[in-house]
């Protein structure tokens, strides 16, 4: 038996940084690194990782490391995935 | 999500392009069946259509642009705009080797000029979908 492995994905904390600081508007933001609201919008959601420039900018805005906006590597979630997905392997293994 | 004038400007080409090209493609086809054999005999239409192609689309970016102002282009556009362009020259190049081969096996030259436009056309269709999704599902 085999399940697919999970994948793992930029993940980012702009939502919550931009409620850290005075509930800073998408566009607000955009006007700030460069770039439009909508890719401000796509970056939040997930569907469009940025370029370094364009994270390095985002995190002087938040005045904070590029760490804590940007991380890479499985959710909570997809870690919880991904343990099952490894005992399910292993049981699944023919002994030697 | 609220659609960017980028967007918009990706329907409003992809939208006029099916409609005004497909016209073409049907009143060229009443024309062949009609008995037109040369080429020249298509270009007034040809050269009708692609007028109010461009008086359409410049029109619509016009009303477009004063209804939201346009917030520029930036590098996700940039990107979008080079995928999409990747995923059509693979129909262009269908597109030319079919023509290649229409040369090769004496077709009519009626049939080459409009399979060639046909290619063009579907080229830019595939762009403007590739833009659509890319836009809408992330890239």
């Amino acid at each position: 038996m085999s399940v697919a492995r999970a994948k793992p994905r930029i993940r980012n904390q702009i939502r919550t940084l931009r409620f850290h600081h005075g509930e800073m508007t998408q566009k607000a933001l955009a006007a700030q690194i460069g770039v439009t609201r909508q890719t401000v919008n796509a970056i939040e959601g997930g569907k469009y990782s940025p370029s370094l420039e364009v994270a390095f900018r985002i995190a002087e805005v938040f005045d904070v490391p590029l760490e804590e906006v940007f991380q890479y590597g499985l959710s909570a979630d997809q870690l919880v995935h991904e343990s099952v997905r490894r005992r399910v392997s292993h049981s699944s293994e023919p002994d030697a | 999500m609220k659609k960017s004038f980028e967007e918009k400007s990706v329907w409003i080409t992809l939208v006029s392009m099916l409609a005004i090209f497909g016209y073409y493609f049907v009143v060229a086809a009443r024309m062949k069946s009609a008995g037109s054999t040369a080429v020249v005999e298509f270009v007034p239409l040809f050269v009708s259509v692609v007028v109010l192609m461009v008086v359409v689309i410049v029109i619509a970016h016009i009303v477009v642009a004063i209804a939201s102002r346009p917030e520029g282009r930036d590098e996700r556009d940039r990107l979008i705009e080079w995928r999409a362009e990747s995923n059509a020259s693979w129909v262009l190049g269908v597109g030319v080797l079919a023509g290649i081969w229409s040369v090769a096996t004496s077709v009519d030259n009626v049939w080459i000029a409009h399979l060639l436009l046909l290619f063009l056309i579907s080229s830019e269709v595939v762009k403007s979908v590739s833009k659509l999704l890319y836009y809408r599902r992330g890239l």
